[in-house]
């Protein structure tokens, strides 16, 4: 069977999970290598959720919240930004290539952008490899 | 919760809408073996009474004390699932939901595919659910108060409402009278105008003793949360007080002279000027922004009436429940845009509507660019239905029936009018089809086109030139005026707006309902409702509509007194707490003190500002912060289960 990667998604509830959600209910086809964690604001997601999701053997991570300015809890996704830049650095340290990593602004509107993003996402990660291989290999 | 997670996972068909790419038997099969999952059913719709039921009655059977659903998203039916539990005596947050319906088998084709992802969904959902606690919504007093944006129709409806429903309301408009568009515009049927509505619920809001009208005034910051806001409105000077008899003197002898807005650009005023005949309050206003302040209305004023010393205000008032009604903009097209700008005889809808007002400014004459049209062409979806680049995307749903009605009125007092309506489809929705038929029989020309037509401005005159798709031709028209249908548009201070309520806009720009069907004229933003053309285009009738609905909506949230909100907040563990501080920086609400408490400096959160973001929590270097519901053990247990792990 071909490689199928394992992303997870740490999606705010307010814009990304509900783009999802217009993505559902628009009828719009994606892959099916997503695996949703809800959490109310970007601002919530510690990077450390993220490090464990690697080491649990995901092949990619995507935090994904409301546009910059458009932050349900004014400027939740701003701390986001800044954790994420700095996590960005630690996974170029392990590693871990930078296609495997994304953070995403989708508001509860951009169906469409979800779409393309998964798209992108699946087949980048396909043309890299399983993670967990190149890790063991490191190790 | 000490005692052992007893686990109960109901998985919904939904129809065919699930089942038909998801094999439940499958799934439900795979549940039953997953840790601390006592029983596991499927039913063709679980949010139907009998899935309901179903629950329950295991609920009490199987002594369950957490239950998964795995159905439609959280946002459709988490409510009603969390009113299963309440009912079987079960705190309704120890309800996991796994969305295999919107995230799964809408998106998926494939049904080994999608049945595996369900199955994924449903054990990260079970996952959660082991380490779910039971939670205590906090309860409020709310302030039987209600604050009202926009004094058009929808917001003076809303306002009406509530203040007969026994609360204060406080309508705030930006500008210095009460009445929006509808004042200026639109016939809600041949004989009755918009103004007429208008005048009617002015008078009934200067009667009502709980409505409390700011005019020239804007919202500027707002805070607290549903039931307990604390709004700031900053009040700009109007210069003229009530003692204004309306004799005009001060116009007369005012030297500032400005674009007429409320003529939609075709006439000019003064700095000192009434908006129109039967503006609120009843007396001139200073323009504060183009007054010069000459003292020339000064002089001319004999009944004291004019205040050049007034200064702004600013006032803070305390409410329960937000209702923003602040409408939208005319499109307004750009110079050139068919002509628009370069020729006299070219005007908006708008400004036809001003035209043949019997109060604007020709006195209802059809006077065009100076003459009396023989001929007029309407060009339709101007600004709208991506007739152009810039257009929008929608139709702005009132310019068909607007235009015809238009069309029709110009038929009646001026039987010889050429009328040719250029149209790209023509939306004359439920009982106002029967405009388009009586335009038909008063030969109004409706002329089909495909590719937006052009207009020619020249020495001959003015020309719409179009092709003709029936006659397969283009054709030139010689016209004397040419009325653009432009459509509605977000209001250019809207985005303001939105930064200071917090609300979220959709692509259009204008503001979005939470949902359409299960929390319309509600913003996503939890006490803060939503009336009439701020949502996007409606007319006069719907907007009035949608201000009754709105105001019903804060009704039903404030007349208890009391509410309860969901206690996803977040608490510090006085035990493990070093008191960095870390956390209280982060709070966007200013909910995290610091206290003293057994001679130790800890973080506290005040529970009644705290709004339950989570930044805090994934800020805190020692665990110590935890989000209600969202507890980081709780979010690495799905973590783990996503990736298989159990």
């Amino acid at each position: 069977m071909s490689f199928e990667p394992k992303i997870v998604v740490f999606a705010c509830n307010w814009c990304t999970y509900a783009a999802l959600d217009l993505a559902g209910t628009s009828r719009m086809k994606y892959p099916a290598n997503f695996r949703v964690i809800r959490v109310m604001c970007s601002g919530r997601i510690d990077p450390q959720f993220v490090l464990e999701a690697f080491k649990q053997g995901a092949d990619g991570v995507i935090v994904a919240g409301c546009h910059p300015g458009d932050c349900h809890y004014i400027n939740g996704n701003m701390k986001t930004l800044r954790r994420m830049t700095m996590l960005r650095k630690m996974l170029e340290d392990l590693g871990i290539e930078k296609e495997r990593f994304r953070l995403e602004w989708i508001s509860a509107s951009e169906a469409t952008k979800w779409v393309q993003v998964a798209k992108e996402m699946v087949e980048q990660i396909k043309a890299l490899g399983p993670l967990k291989s190149k890790l063991e290999v490191m190790v | 919760m000490s005692e052992k997670p007893r686990i109960g996972v109901y998985i919904c068909h939904c129809g065919l809408n699930i089942a038909s790419t998801v094999n439940v038997k499958e799934v439900v099969e795979y549940a039953k073996n997953l840790p601390d999952v006592i029983v596991s059913r499927d039913y063709v719709f679980m949010c139907s009474t009998p899935g309901q039921d179903l629950i329950k009655e295991d609920i009490e059977k199987y002594n369950l004390n957490r239950i998964v659903v795995a159905a439609c998203s959280p946002s459709m039916h988490e409510p009603t699932f969390r009113a299963v539990l309440e009912n079987a005596g079960l705190n309704k947050y120890l309800l996991e939901m796994a969305n295999i319906r919107e995230h799964c088998s809408w998106v998926h084709e494939d049904k080994t595919i999608a049945t595996e992802k369900a199955k994924d969904l449903v054990r990260m959902a079970v996952a959660k659910a082991r380490l779910l606690e039971p939670l205590k919504e906090p309860e409020f007093e709310v302030q039987p108060n209600v604050l009202v944006l926009g004094g058009g129709v929808a917001g003076m409806r809303a306002a009406l409402e509530l203040a007969h429903w026994g609360f204060n309301v406080y309508l705030v408009e930006k500008s210095p009278t009460l009445g929006g568009r509808a004042a200026l515009i639109g016939w809600i049927e041949s004989k009755r105008r918009g103004s007429d509505i208008v005048n009617a619920m002015i008078k009934g809001i200067a009667q009502n003793p709980r409505i409390h009208v700011f005019t020239n005034s804007e919202l500027v910051n707002l805070s607290g949360f549903v039931g307990n806001f604390t709004a700031r409105i900053n009040v700009n000077p109007r210069y003229v007080n009530e003692k204004c008899t309306l004799c005009g003197e001060c116009s007369l002898e005012c030297p500032i002279d400005v674009v007429n807005e409320y003529e939609f650009g075709l006439g000019r005023r003064k700095a000192i000027f009434i908006p129109f005949k039967g503006a609120y309050p009843q007396t001139y206003v200073i323009d504060y922004r183009v007054c010069v302040k000459c003292g020339e209305c000064l002089k001319a004023c004999r009944y004291d009436a004019i205040d050049l010393n007034d200064k702004p205000k600013t006032l803070d008032v305390k409410v329960g429940a937000v209702v923003i009604a602040t409408g939208y903009d005319p499109y307004r097209p750009f110079m050139g845009e068919y002509g628009y700008g370069l020729h006299e005889g070219i005007i908006t809808l708008f400004q036809l509507e001003r035209i043949l007002d019997p109060e604007g400014p020709t006195h209802g004459e059809l006077i065009i660019g100076g003459k009396v049209p023989k001929s007029i062409a309407f060009i339709m979806c101007v600004g709208s239905r991506n007739t152009t680049p810039n257009a929008k995307n929608y139709c702005s749903r009132m310019c068909c029936t607007s235009t015809i009605m238009n069309a029709i009125r110009i038929k009646e007092k001026y039987p010889d009018t050429d009328i040719f309506i250029i149209y790209k489809d023509i939306m004359t929705y439920s009982s106002d089809e029967r405009l388009y038929e009586e335009a038909g029989k008063r030969l109004i020309k409706f002329i089909k086109f495909e590719e937006p037509p052009t207009v020619s401005v020249g020495p001959e005159g003015l020309f719409v030139n179009v092709y003709e798709i029936t006659l397969q031709e283009e054709i030139r028209i010689p016209v004397d005026a040419i009325v653009l249908s432009v459509g509605m548009v977000p209001r250019r201070d809207l985005p303001d707006l939105i930064t200071v309520t917090r609300v979220g806009c959709g692509t259009d720009g204008f503001i979005r309902e939470a949902h359409l069907k299960l929390r319309p004229v509600e913003a996503p933003a939890s006490g803060i409702f939503l009336a009439g053309a701020v949502t996007g285009p409606k007319n006069i009738i719907e907007s009035i509509k949608m201000g009754s609905a709105a105001a019903a909506r804060v009704t039903a949230l404030l007349s208890k007194g009391r509410i309860t909100v969901e206690p996803l907040t977040a608490t510090s563990d006085k035990d493990i707490c070093s008191g960095c501080e870390v956390c209280v920086g982060v709070c966007p609400y200013g909910a995290i003190s610091m206290t003293e408490m057994d001679g130790k400096r800890i973080a506290r959160v005040e529970e009644t500002l705290c709004m339950g973001c989570g930044a805090c929590v994934a800020a805190c270097p020692s665990g110590a912060m935890q989000q209600k519901g969202f507890k980081d053990s709780q979010i690495m247990a799905q973590v783990v289960a996503s990736l298989g792990g159990v």
